[in-house]
């Protein structure tokens, strides 16, 4: 269980001035790491990247924008351990930093757009009728796109930045989260404690939001994990059709992109490792997600 | 359900009727489609002659220069009526052309499409040949060593940016064999060759993007299935295991993933953008790239409005494929 060590620290010294909360979370933790250790393993993977994503700037050797003029387009050595890019920068430093426009992002995305999704989802299956008839219309008509296409009109619509590609990658994520967790609601709906909250005079807004929420939650959750991989990758690919955020930020789209203008023959070095970290980085969420919803949900098993 | 018994015109009706519903639903989506594209598209931030003519070259225009070339352009009607010019030349064939390049855009799809299909259907049957086997190897012994790795490998596959493979690709073969495929587009007809060298690395990227999805789907609907009473009919009338999982168990375990299948490969036509640039394949998505590249909005505008048809013609084909091969769903 050594995947697990992090959180079994917590779990191991209940010292009487730690919070019940926190134990409780440490115990669950535990439970998790014992039931899907493989899950538990990529799950600490998921949070050391955010843990290098937070440290940027303490972690990362030089600075992702210095140029080294000395150094340019070298293979890796020992000063610069993945080498530097054609402008001689640092190569590990702007892997490094690219976690975190890739974290953002990915995070923004899902917060808005997930989440809105299923809000919008929530609404749909238990309200019904006309709004739910033409919601479904409206969610069908943003999947007649392929999300990477609307992700780069929306994109290149509102301008590059930061801001735009958190926008644009959400809006790709409203028709999923509105169709799982709609699809969720119109069970829950009919279940005896609904109707018996519904029988008392509870209010719609009530009912939905003190009942059949929390019930919610947990394929909110599986669903938001895999939004972040997915997200992740549609950031990397705007990056590198060179409609994500724009230089010289280094996100690891950017820097894939940049590679193949550093000539004919892209270097190796800088084609490897921003593509690494973009496959750790969505397979560990991957994974994590996998893992919570075998625990959460083993009825969701390959729906999400 | 009697009704899907019933030989006779009612069931040619229904099903007549439901085919016409789902293309008229398709008609309407693209026309709504057209709007948001060219609603997007016209709100771009900059001048589109900024994209023309660049910066220092815009800024040495006169204000008169300025208008006239708009005019020539066609971009200082009123938005409706620019609107209607499109979808009248739409409609006649005519694409327009690029800011950029002599050929019009009806030319080059013309001349690139082919290719960009090319690698979207083979990898569609690559993503079935990998796929399959995959999930039966997988599903016939739950959580043995071959499962739990093919899962893996799965959800590797899940992970990996098509693109960033593919460069990698390049990289290797460029490395190890000293080789790289041709860069000049060529024709399957004329030079099958060259066109093959072309299309297949595109492809199994693009393949194994979609064998993982296809894997994991197989495997957790076979399942199922292998679950289901009329499987144990079967075996227990003495037919053997493998004949009932061939007879029996695949075909209804693979509606699903025909549905899927057809998703992914509207999913492969915007993924191949990414994917043909790694490449440096001579495809439409290479174009897509380039016109986005160059914020060439003719251009961008009629090969988005392309990709969103040929997606929703596509929703519709499964979802009458499926209404073919499943009775079950024809009514709905």
């Amino acid at each position: 269980m050594s995947a697990a060590e992090p959180d079994a620290q917590i779990a191991l010294s209940p010292d009487a001035a730690e919070p019940a909360g926190l134990r409780r979370l440490g115990r669950g933790l535990r439970r998790f790491a014992r039931r899907s250790p493989m899950s538990a393993f990529w799950g600490c993977v998921a949070a050391l990247v955010v843990a290098v994503a937070l440290a940027a700037p303490a972690v990362a050797p030089y600075d992702p924008l210095k140029s080294d003029f000395r150094a340019m387009t070298k293979p890796p050595t020992e000063r610069h351990v993945f080498g530097t890019d054609q402008i001689g920068r640092d190569v590990l430093s702007r892997v490094i930093y690219g976690s975190r426009a890739s974290l953002t992002v990915a995070l923004g995305a899902v917060v808005f757009g997930t989440t809105l999704g299923a809000l919008w989802g929530l609404a749909c299956g238990y309200l019904g009728g006309r709004f739910d008839l033409v919601s479904q219309r409206m969610i069908e008509f943003l999947q007649s796109f392929p999300d990477l296409i609307l992700a780069m009109a929306i994109a290149m619509a509102l301008g590059a930045g930061f801001g735009t590609v958190i926008v644009a990658i959400a809006i790709t994520r409203v028709p999923f989260g509105g169709r799982v967790i709609r699809a969720v609601v119109l069970s829950l709906k009919e279940m005896s404690y609904v109707e018996a909250a519904r029988g008392v005079g509870a209010s719609k807004l009530r009912v939905m939001l003190r009942h059949i929420l929390p019930q919610c939650v947990a394929p909110y959750l599986i669903l938001a994990t895999t939004h972040l991989g997915v997200a992740i990758v549609i950031e990397a690919a705007l990056g590198f059709l060179g409609v994500g955020i724009p230089p010289p930020t280094p996100t690891w789209g950017n820097m894939l992109a940049d590679s193949l203008n550093a000539g004919l023959v892209p270097p190796w070095w800088l084609v490897l490792f921003p593509g690494a970290a973009i496959t750790l980085t969505v397979l560990a969420f991957n994974l994590l997600g996998d893992g919570i919803r075998d625990i959460l949900d083993p009825r969701l098993r390959g729906a999400v | 359900m009697d009704d899907t018994q019933r030989r006779g015109p009612l069931r040619y009706l229904r099903m007549y009727s439901y085919i016409v519903r789902r293309l008229a639903f398709g008609m309407v989506t693209i026309v709504i489609v057209s709007l948001v594209v060219f609603a997007i598209l016209r709100v771009l931030p900059g001048d589109p002659l900024v994209a023309v003519f660049g910066m220092e070259g815009f800024m040495k225009l006169s204000a008169a220069e300025r208008a006239n070339y708009m005019a020539q352009l066609g971009l200082s009607d009123p938005l409706w009526l620019q609107y209607l010019h499109w979808m009248r030349d739409v409609a006649a064939g005519n694409l327009g052309h690029s800011f950029f390049r002599a050929e019009s855009v009806g030319d080059m799809i013309a001349r690139r499409g082919p290719l960009t299909a090319e690698i979207a259907l083979l990898s569609v049957v690559l993503s079935w040949l990998v796929g399959v086997p995959v999930a039966l190897v997988s599903a016939l012994r739950p959580n043995s060593i071959a499962d739990n790795l093919s899962r893996f490998l799965s959800i590797l596959f899940l992970a990996v940016p098509g693109f960033w493979l593919g460069m990698l690709i390049v990289l290797f073969l460029l490395f190890v064999f000293g080789y790289r495929a041709p860069l000049a587009g060529a024709s399957l007809f004329t030079n099958p060759i060259a066109n093959l060298q072309i299309v297949v690395g595109p492809a199994v990227v693009l393949g194994l993007g979609q064998a993982a999805y296809i894997a994991r789907m197989a495997r957790s609907s076979l399942l199922e299935v292998i679950r289901e009473d009329y499987v144990r009919t079967a075996r227990a009338k003495g037919l053997g295991r493998r004949p009932v999982i061939r007879r029996h168990a695949l075909p209804n375990a693979l509606l699903p993933v025909v549905t899927l299948s057809g998703i992914l490969l509207g999913f492969v036509l915007a993924g191949s953008i990414p994917v043909e640039r790694a490449f440096g394949t001579p495809g439409l998505g290479y174009s897509m790239f380039t016109a986005v590249y160059e914020r060439d909005i003719f251009v961008m505008q009629n090969l988005v409005l392309l990709y969103s048809v040929v997606f929703v013609l596509l929703n519709i084909a499964v979802d009458l494929t499926i209404a073919w091969l499943d009775p079950r769903i024809r009514y709905q």
